[in-house]
């Protein structure tokens, strides 16, 4: 997705407009000229400074014919951008039922619908999303110690 | 000389060296792994650690460390996904050199640099150690301001073509850094009243999104759209690596000085060496305008870089108890434990023992050449999975290392907003790379900016008054007038172009 | 191999098939616990509150016969791990250790969390502050020192030791008051803990740090810096030629930061019972006291009642420093 860049500086200006004005409502640091809200407000300026360029250009380049916005082909293609989408949306569903569900059903259950998303086959698809959720399992949660979430296997690991 | 035969002796006992090989392995695994990095290895040696004598203790840690490091830039240069945030400078050009046909040049220069990298930092460490140590000693936040500055000239050498892209990306990176608890006042910035955002934001969490995520989502696309092509590869690692040598032995030198002083400095350790080395390459190459498309030349610096460091922040640690980085903060600990307080009676009341731990950070160095062959030649097979099932397990390891990185869903939530928003700036352009500097040097620059002001009172000229800070100070300020100056000539040059 | 690694990774491998058949033989103590506790920690690897936590853990894990998962949970001057032990299910597995900052956040106005939301469990641990200079310092004694800051007009001197409003600034603060003179007579510059703080005191960046003995000691071993004086009752045994203030000035003030292990609200009264003896055998064990006195920690102990009684304390102490301070925003 690509958009021009006078759209990136509006979007730029903003959120920079929106961090200078969560910073009046920083406390002062008491005995002291500088306090929390001097950083941010610099880094806005500059930002300010930076998207107000990026308007000039952009508006140029929309004089040569350039579109606000411009999709890549694939987006008209239902298959490319179902696939596009399903990768954060993984991530999402992970973020949901990981604490319900834990790792060891959700992983699985994850890999195996990309898997067969993306187009493998289910002989193969099911040994090895059970194979890499154990794997990985046994490598970060038991050798690394990483707190995964246990969920419906409380009782059972 | 009898500590030293001594040491000798305790080092190649059989035990120790089955725990150093066993401690290679391990770091090897954890440092290919994104979000597991070598701080987390050796805090998780530590309590191993415990029940060790010295010797095999400090070595475990300081052999998995050294191979950490340089495993991370194994699936970098594969998947465009760092694997410890010390390999985040050349990500980029690993993978475009992969791209190019060139992954086993690219892995070959990675564990022969990253080794002889690695044997200079521990060179300085065993002669200069105590000399280098109190030039660090030296490092107040005056220094430290101006050497975060410096280190913020990079993003103009790391960013592509466009400077005020990458102007923007690093803004944003440092405006991400104001996240959090404020580093001077103590009180929260942009935090809405969230418990999650008090801690700010984990930079290898995002470092997980903005280049392993986004590669994800581009990859699912082009899965569908035609068959993947499988670059063909030479398959010996080692070819080629002799001519780099001969061609780059300055950059070489130069990388692996430059990692064991910013290493030696607290408070700056490999990923920074890594970020600065890269772009000194740039602004010292004869070919400046190959960096971008997969150039060997910042791979070789930046790769020694970041492993002399590894030996370099043990150098403060050592002399003064003062931890380098996060890894020999631990470190510390354990040499209390073990009864080798750190201090410059380290090396007159136990030295059998520091030399040992000398003598197992260069076998650590030299091990790691065919042990990395090994780890090389097996993660190649992972490029032989079907895309179909590789995207999908890439996708769990992010998740799974970005919940590592906070031990709560915030990091992959991290994860997923700033993969999206990868995706999204380098669709338009903008290059992720600043971004992550961005973070990387945010709270260092802010932090030191705040305490200097506060010793001053307020003052600017103690920013040039200590002589170290004064140096810095003012090379800063060329750096900057130069650029400022030749960016001008150019844009006085060719004003119609944008 | 060692043996806690060769047991890690026996465990690992039986957890691939049925790792619960194979679980260790538990004490006998009913049936808790049946599986891995985790032991959260507000700070970060590589500090002193990770190194106690690990200790703990190990030998918790040794005791209970169940894996005692050290999870830190860093970030947010605390508040991130210290949220994270309070809002955790009170079902005994998942235990932390909380530190002094539960004392100061909610006066900060960072958090409402205050020690009436754990059950406590066991204090194990309490460092005073120390008052160090750099080597070079013109001031031999403290005497000398606090003669100095008198004379000092205010803001002069600067000190260091940890980020503003944190522990070691008031300590600071407190014996500022305590000499008579205002909290910001000596200005404070925040730090991102002890080890910078010393950095920038051996670099000639500040006058003094008040941070603890044992987190001063690298540079005092080296020569660095010289400790004067610890803001304690009586001297710690460890480092037995610093006085404390009250011999050396007739102040008697003291203070310090501390850690104990707690669960959140509501434990069961029997699964506290379990974990309050296992820790009283680790708190004695000889591995404890070793490591403890390895980094120069001080180990005090106190029960749940007696721990309960001492946040209570420390609570109210540090409300009062904070609020004279200029510290307090809730």
């Amino acid at each position: 997705m690509r958009v021009n860049d006078a759209v990136l500086g509006l979007v730029l200006l903003l959120l920079a407009s929106a961090m200078i004005w969560l910073t009046t409502y920083f406390p002062a640091f008491p005995g002291q000229d500088y306090g929390p809200a001097l950083f941010p407000r610099l880094l806005a300026t500059g930002l300010i400074v930076c998207a107000l360029l990026l308007m000039l250009r952009g508006l140029a380049a929309r004089r040569q014919g350039e579109p606000w916005a411009a999709l890549a082909s694939w987006w008209s293609r239902p298959g490319q951008v179902v696939s596009f989408l399903v990768m954060p949306l993984a991530v999402v569903a992970y973020l949901l039922f990981a604490e319900t569900l834990g790792f060891i059903p959700l992983a699985f259950a994850l890999l195996l619908a990309l898997f067969l998303w993306f187009g493998e086959r289910p002989l193969r698809a099911l040994p090895v999303a059970a194979a890499a959720t154990l794997l990985m399992y046994w490598f970060f949660g038991e050798m690394m110690r990483v707190p995964l979430p246990r969920g419906l296997l409380n009782d059972i690991l | 000389m009898d500590a030293v035969l001594a040491a000798f002796g305790l080092v190649f006992d059989p035990s120790v060296m089955l725990v150093i090989l066993g401690a290679a392995v391990f770091g090897m695994f954890v440092g290919a792994m994104p979000g597991l990095t070598a701080t987390m290895a050796t805090a998780l040696l530590v309590p191993v650690t415990f029940f060790m004598d010295p010797v095999p203790s400090l070595g475990a840690i300081v052999t998995a460390t050294a191979m950490a490091i340089f495993a991370g830039d194994i699936p970098a240069a594969m998947l465009r996904m760092p694997g410890t945030p010390a390999s985040a400078a050349y990500a980029d050009e690993s993978f475009l050199m992969a791209r190019k046909g060139q992954l086993d040049l690219n892995l070959g220069v990675n564990v022969v640099f990253s080794a002889l990298g690695g044997i200079v930092g521990v060179v300085f460490l065993v002669l200069c150690a105590p000399a280098l140590a109190e030039l660090a000693l030296n490092f107040s936040s005056f220094e430290y301001f101006w050497l975060a500055c410096l280190g913020l000239t990079c993003a103009v050498f790391i960013g592509t073509g466009n400077p005020l892209k990458g102007f923007v990306a690093l803004l944003i990176g440092l405006s991400v850094t104001c996240i959090g608890i404020d580093p001077a006042a103590g009180v929260p910035r942009f935090t809405f009243g969230n418990v999650d955002l008090m801690s700010g934001v984990n930079f290898i969490a995002v470092m997980i999104g903005a280049f392993a995520v986004s590669e994800l989502l581009r990859g699912a696309v082009a899965l569908r759209q035609e068959g993947h092509v499988v670059v063909p590869q030479v398959g010996n690692v080692f070819r080629g690596v002799g001519g780099v040598m001969r061609r780059y032995w300055l950059n070489f030198i130069r990388g692996s000085l430059m990692g064991t002083l910013i290493g030696a400095l607290p408070g700056a350790g490999a990923d920074i060496a890594a970020w600065v080395s890269y772009a000194m390459a740039k602004r010292f190459s004869r070919t400046p305008e190959k960096f971008g498309t997969g150039h060997v030349e910042g791979v070789v610096e930046a790769g020694a870089s970041n492993n002399s460091a590894v030996a370099g922040a043990w150098i403060p640690a050592l002399v003064f108890g003062i931890p380098g980085d996060s890894i020999t903060a631990i470190v510390i600990g354990v040499l209390y434990m073990k009864g080798m307080n750190p201090g410059p009676t380290v090396f007159t009341e136990n030295p059998q023992f520091i030399y040992a731990v000398f003598i197992i950070f260069i076998l650590a160095n030299i091990i790691m050449v065919p042990l990395g062959w090994v780890a090389i030649k097996s993660m190649k097979q992972v490029l032989r999975i079907p895309r179909t099932l590789l995207l999908p397990l890439i996708l769990l390891f992010c998740i799974v290392g970005a919940f590592a990185m906070t031990n709560s869903s915030y990091g992959i939530l991290l994860m997923l907003i700033f993969g999206v928003l990868g995706w999204f700036m380098e669709e338009n352009g903008i290059p992720v790379a600043p971004m992550i500097l961005g973070l990387v040097l945010g709270e260092m620059l802010e932090q030191n900016f705040m305490t200097s002001m506060i010793k001053s009172d307020g003052a600017w000229l103690p920013f040039f008054e200590r002589p170290i800070a004064g140096a810095l100070g003012i090379m800063t300020l060329l750096v900057w007038l130069l650029m400022l100056g030749r960016g001008a000539r150019a844009a006085w040059r060719r004003p119609a172009e944008a | 191999m060692t043996e806690l690694f060769r047991r890690s990774l026996l465990r690992a491998g039986a957890a691939a098939g049925a790792a619960s058949l194979l679980a260790l033989p538990a004490r006998a103590q009913g049936n808790y616990p049946t599986r891995p506790v985790t032991l959260i920690c507000p700070w970060g690897a590589g500090g002193g509150t990770d190194a106690t936590a690990r200790i703990i853990g190990a030998l918790l894990e040794k005791d209970l016969g169940q894996p005692i998962n050290v999870v830190n949970r860093t970030g947010g001057n605390g508040v991130v791990g210290h949220s994270a032990i309070a809002t955790a299910q009170p079902d005994g597995y998942t235990i932390g250790i909380i530190t002094v900052e539960i004392a100061m956040l909610h006066h900060a106005g960072l958090t409402n969390l205050t020690w009436k939301d754990y059950t406590p469990l066991a204090l194990v641990n309490e460092d005073p502050p120390g008052v160090q200079v750099s080597a070079s310092s013109p001031h031999k004694d403290i005497k000398a020192l606090a003669e100095a800051i008198k004379a000092a007009p205010a803001g002069k001197l600067k000190a260091s030791g940890t980020g503003q409003g944190g522990i070691w600034h008031l300590a600071l603060v407190g014996w500022l008051q305590a000499m008579g003179l205002q909290p910001d007579h000596v200005r404070w510059v925040p730090s991102n803990g002890a080890a910078p703080a010393m950095q920038d005191l051996a670099a000639g960046g500040v006058d003094i740090v008040t941070c603890s003995v044992p987190e001063a000691r690298a540079m005092l071993d080296a020569g660095r810096a010289r400790s004067l004086a610890i803001m304690a009752p009586k001297r710690n045994p460890q480092f037995p030629e610093v006085p404390t203030l009250n011999e050396a000035l007739g102040i008697n003030y003291s203070t310090g930061a501390w850690r104990g292990i707690a669960a959140p609200r509501n434990l069961p009264a029997d699964m506290a019972k379990t974990l309050v003896a296992a820790l009283e055998r680790t708190y004695k064990s000889k591995e404890f006291t070793d490591f403890m006195h390895a980094r120069g920690f001080g180990t005090i102990w106190a029960d749940p009642e007696g721990f309960a009684a001492f946040m209570d304390k420390s609570d109210r102490a540090m409300g009062e420093a904070m609020r004279a301070a200029g510290l307090a925003r809730a």
